[in-house]
């Protein structure tokens, strides 16, 4: 029996924290073939990869956009129906009549029509989309704003550095194995103050009662690891509700110009509030855009939902853009799947992961152009295929972050940031 | 550090590798039919590399909690506590809160902490322990914690919808002093409506798919890890590739399907999938194959092709049962193979998920990843609450009353140890569950639901607020508890949401403070009856120095009364049993 060191690992945030080593029973040939030492070269690597300034908003379609009334039109085909294509911005690349103001921008987007993965069941799916990994019972993998923000956060900033805006209902990812401290800070409706972040009592009288907390807890001396824990989150939070950073949440703030840019709705305000939250130092935001599950009505429906979401998301990139913030922050537009191409008796779409598309600008992404291609029907890919792994490894490679970099499940087990895939590199050319 | 890890590779290199040895000539395949495996009379030899204790109890039923408990103790100071003494017995208040928090979930009133303080009788705290065990919270309150065990694992978000039949099929478990090898076979074999049977709830937290079921099966009742072996063999494990799918291969004929109805919310049924034929049908005795779906391990290399049929085999004893089966043998035989006296996990998984959770330490770590490979850290003392608890029947209360009465749980809780320093010479500070938190903030800011000021007094809208709270505040009992940290969420809920804010307020007609500072005119007394009630104890002499200090500074005594409840419920304290 060969025997080696099996480090035991304690884990905190993903993290390795600490190590219990026990003896193992196992082979020679998983020595050999170096199981061990991961955690060493990783621990080692953890402190470089906090990388610059970089930040992603996420404009999350829940139910799964249909590409065709989007920014995959198919007006020459039976299976394009009544939406006819407008031209944009940049020639020979066209989208849906129902994008008008993203079309004036199409500079700046790039536009990925082959997107494509075998889950069409909305909660799959979308932890998929979210994660880059099918949801399993043994690891709760953590989310991309999660992801993004465990691996580069701006530490000086007061605010939560993963902002959720909207309701994304119960298909909803978080942390996961990350832990807490990794959730999601949630905003559910954009025009109002974040919950819970305004103290019962006035502002003097709230410190007065964090400093008798502070000594009741701290007044024995060597206190308990669970008790400094709580008394520094304690800080963090009273620190983030009385800090004037704040305000970034408090969209009334905006001049009437600037707030009718971004149009009306619910959408339209998570929006604006994202670009705040951006310029004041978070990092990753994600709004949700609720509806777009249409299995009958799909026409009008869909030129519903994107006469909420055109307007923003243009102004959006536009603003971004004239502060100077559209090259370091990342958008990415996508929902679970995509529609089936055939209109059924309902005249709706139903759920459609082989061929669908997805929408991204800034954070270093070429504008003006179109990857990949599907036929004249819409229900394949002809060209360019790309995974769900190869979009995630875009975002890291956008936000430069080292997609190989490995976390640790409580069990101890290293799961890659994006697990397979690769870059698509024409995106950055 | 590194340095100092491998010295204790050399001090631990002796005793693993007997039991390693030992466990594996146990895995030879043999082939068995499932009756007589099921019935116990099959020759495993499993328990024959069980390290042998030197003392065994050789009788047929269990012994008496307290007497156990104290065989425990001296098991224990043994093999655990080798470096020197282990921590003193904890006060009573201390103890009272903690045992209280861990059998019913909630925490005693300031009455019942000043009577069991005063209290003479040298029984009482075993008396304590007989009498929470006999209540009906009891039931409820590890109904919940289970729950969460099975229900923060779904791989999809559905199961939800059996959250309440399981709380009540288990609450009626536990209260009636089930045997948790009753209770895992119901979950194994069950079927029918979720809504209605909440012994479905792992089939629906997966809706039916066989492979993350048997996953769990495995992670909840065995404590063995396998579905790490589902894409690859197990990197520091025995188990294989092949010894996971054989395991999913129990159930590929379960499936959830809608039950239509047209009224009352969207339920859905556990059932198998299959086609008896009409032969089958009416000659079951001839054990015609029923058809249906089989399990096939898929090809890594080529993932669309079908890949390898597989057979079901239990890979703790390597038996197969015949091929063709029906989902309900199949199941059958799981169950009565998992279940197994002969299947020392079984026991293992459970004693250590339950000492772990008093302890807040288990012999294995995390509480649900054991198996032959991995380090007890005091196998006698294992071996023989194992023992017991099979001879007990695997009576549930049976386990929680001869915890309880140990002096390794009562005794002062300690931060979580260093792995150099002894197992178990300490109690460890466990964080409340959102449902304990839920039901002790409820209780303390006046007896009406947190939320309730909001005019949700009925059933189903307290429901609604407690699994919005448990949103907040609620974790999977299963990660580590020193990975489960305060979010920054809880903090402003418990600093600034409308229940804490409303209930901390004096002006409140009818409210606790107002009563307090009522019948309390003394600020000591005050004071200590704040303690009582938020953290049932008394305060130290330096906390009331620094309360009446903090008084002084303030013109208005309500005032600072208040600020005084609304620090005690916001300190770590609260939110920890200690």
């Amino acid at each position: 029996m060969d025997l080696h060191r099996h480090t035991h690992v304690r884990v905190r945030n993903g993290a390795v924290v600490g190590r219990r080593d026990f003896l193992r029973g196992v082979t020679a040939a998983s020595l050999a073939a170096g199981t061990l030492g991961w955690h060493d070269l990783l621990s080692a690597k953890a402190a470089d990869l906090k990388a610059r300034g970089m930040a992603c908003i996420l404009l999350w379609m829940q139910g799964g956009p249909s590409q065709f009334e989007t920014f995959s039109p198919k007006p020459g085909h039976e299976n394009g129906g009544e939406t006819k294509a407008i031209s944009t911005s940049v020639p020979g690349i066209e989208v849906s009549e129902n994008l008008p103001h993203l079309a004036k921008v199409m500079d700046e987007i790039a536009i990925i029509r082959s997107m494509n993965s075998r889950e069409g069941s909305h909660p799959r799916a979308t932890s998929l989309l979210h994660t880059g990994y099918l949801p399993t019972a043994s690891i709760k993998y953590p989310t991309l704003g999660s992801l993004v923000t465990q691996q580069i956060s701006n530490d000086a900033c007061e605010l939560p550095s993963f902002v959720l805006v909207g309701n994304p209902g119960r298909n909803r990812t978080g942390g996961g194995f990350l832990g807490v401290d990794f959730d999601p800070f949630a905003v559910t409706r954009s025009g109002q103050a974040p919950a819970n972040s305004q103290p019962g009592v006035g502002e003097d009288r709230f410190r007065r009662r964090l400093d008798l907390l502070d000594k009741l807890q701290t007044s024995g001396g060597d206190a308990q690891a669970h008790v400094q824990d709580h008394v520094a989150l304690y800080r963090k939070a009273s620190k983030m509700i009385l800090s004037p950073q704040m305000k970034a949440f408090d969209i009334s703030e905006e001049t009437d110009a600037a707030r009718e840019a971004y149009g009306k709705g619910n959408f339209a305000s998570g929006c604006l509030l994202a670009r705040r939250l951006i310029e004041s130092g978070v990092t990753f935001v994600e709004v949700v855009a609720n509806g777009w599950d249409t299995h009958q009505d799909n026409f009008n429906r869909v030129k519903n939902l994107t006469g909420q979401v055109d307007q923003p998301f243009a102004q959006l990139i536009r603003d971004l853009k004239d502060r100077g913030l559209l090259d370091s922050t990342l958008i990415v537009w996508m929902g679970e799947f995509g529609r089936t191409p055939r209109i059924n008796a309902r005249t709706g779409r139903d759920h459609f992961p082989r061929a669908f598309n997805v929408a991204l600008a800034g954070g270093g992404v070429q504008g003006g152009q179109v990857i990949g291609k599907t036929n004249p029907a819409g229900d394949a890919v002809t060209d360019r295929p790309v995974g769900v792994t190869d979009l995630f490894q875009s975002i890291c490679k956008s936000l430069k972050i080292d997609a190989a970099a490995e976390n640790f499940s409580s069990v101890g087990r290293p799961i890659k940031v994006v697990d397979g895939g690769e870059a698509v590199d024409e995106l950055f050319a | 550090m590194l340095k100092f890890h491998r010295s204790l590779l050399f001090v631990l290199l002796a005793g693993t590798i007997v039991g390693i040895a030992a466990f594996g000539s146990a895995l030879s395949a043999q082939e068995a039919p499932v009756e007589e495996f099921a019935a116990g009379s099959s020759s495993s030899d499993i328990t024959a590399s069980l390290p042998a204790a030197e003392t065994h109890i050789n009788s047929s039923a269990a012994l008496d909690p307290v007497d156990a408990a104290s065989r425990v103790d001296s098991f224990l100071s043994r093999e655990a506590h080798l470096q020197g003494e282990p921590a003193v017995l904890t006060d009573d208040a201390t103890f009272l809160r903690r045992v209280h928090l861990d059998l019913v979930g909630e925490a005693p009133t300031p009455d019942e902490v000043m009577d069991f303080v005063l209290d003479t009788d040298e029984a009482k705290r075993e008396d304590v322990v007989a009498q929470l065990l006999g209540s009906a919270k009891f039931g409820q309150n590890w109904a919940r914690y289970w729950r969460d065990v099975i229900l923060y694992r779904q791989s999809d978000p559905r199961g939800n919808i059996a959250e309440q039949s399981l709380i009540r099929y288990l609450e009626d478990q536990f209260n009636e002093g089930a045997s948790w090898r009753q209770v895992a076979k119901d979950f194994i074999t069950a079927t029918g409506n979720v809504r209605e049977n909440g012994e479905t709830a792992f089939y629906m937290a997966h809706f039916g798919n066989g492979e993350e079921v048997a996953a769990e099966f495995s992670r909840v009742f065995l404590g063995i890890q396998i579905q790490c072996a589902q894409c690859h063999d197990h990197p520091t494990d025995r188990w294989k590739r092949e010894q996971f799918h054989e395991l999913a291969a129990f159930l590929p004929r379960v499936q959830v399907r809608a039950v239509q109805n047209d009224s009352g919310p969207r339920t859905f049924q556990v059932q198998s999938r299959e086609n008896l034929g009409r032969r089958g049908r009416n000659q079951q005795a001839n054990r015609r194959p029923a058809r249906g779906p089989e399990h096939y391990m898929s090809d890594l290399e080529d993932p669309s092709s079908r890949g390898t049929l597989m057979r079901p085999r239990f890979f703790v004893n390597s038996k197969v049962i015949p091929e063709g089966q029906s989902d309900e043998r199949r199941r059958n035989a799981l169950a009565a193979m998992m279940t197994s006296k002969e299947n020392p996990w079984f026991a293992k998984a459970f004693v250590n998920r339950v000492w772990a959770e008093m302890l807040g330490e288990g012999f294995y770590e995390p509480i649900d990843d054991l198996g032959p490979d991995r380090q007890c850290s005091a196998p006698e003392t294992m071996d023989f609450l194992c023992e017991q608890f099979i001879a007990a029947d695997y009576n549930v209360k049976w386990l929680y009353e001869t915890i309880a009465n140990t002096d390794a749980y009562q005794r002062v809780s300690r931060a979580r140890r260093d792995y150099t320093e002894d197992a178990f010479a300490a109690n460890c500070p466990q964080r409340l569950r959102g449902d304990q938190l839920y039901d002790i903030l409820t209780e303390v800011l006046g007896g009406s639901n947190v939320g309730a000021a909001r005019g949700r007094g009925n059933q189903r809208g307290r429901q609604n607020q407690r699994t919005a709270f448990n949103t907040t505040f609620g974790y999977d009992p299963s990660v580590p508890r020193d990975e489960v940290t305060g979010s920054i969420p809880q903090a402003l809920y418990m600093m600034n949401s409308q229940p804490i804010t409303a209930g901390t307020q004096a002006a409140r007609p009818g409210s606790a403070l107002a009563q307090i500072l009522r019948e309390f005119p003394k600020n000591d007394e005050a004071v200590t009856e704040l303690y009582l009630r938020c953290l049932a104890r008394v305060p130290s002499k330096d906390e009331l120095q620094t309360c009446r200090d903090y008084l002084a500074g303030i013109d208005s005594r309500a005032e600072g009364i208040e600020d005084i409840f609304w620090v005690l419920i916001n300190t770590a304290e609260f939110l920890h049993r200690n």
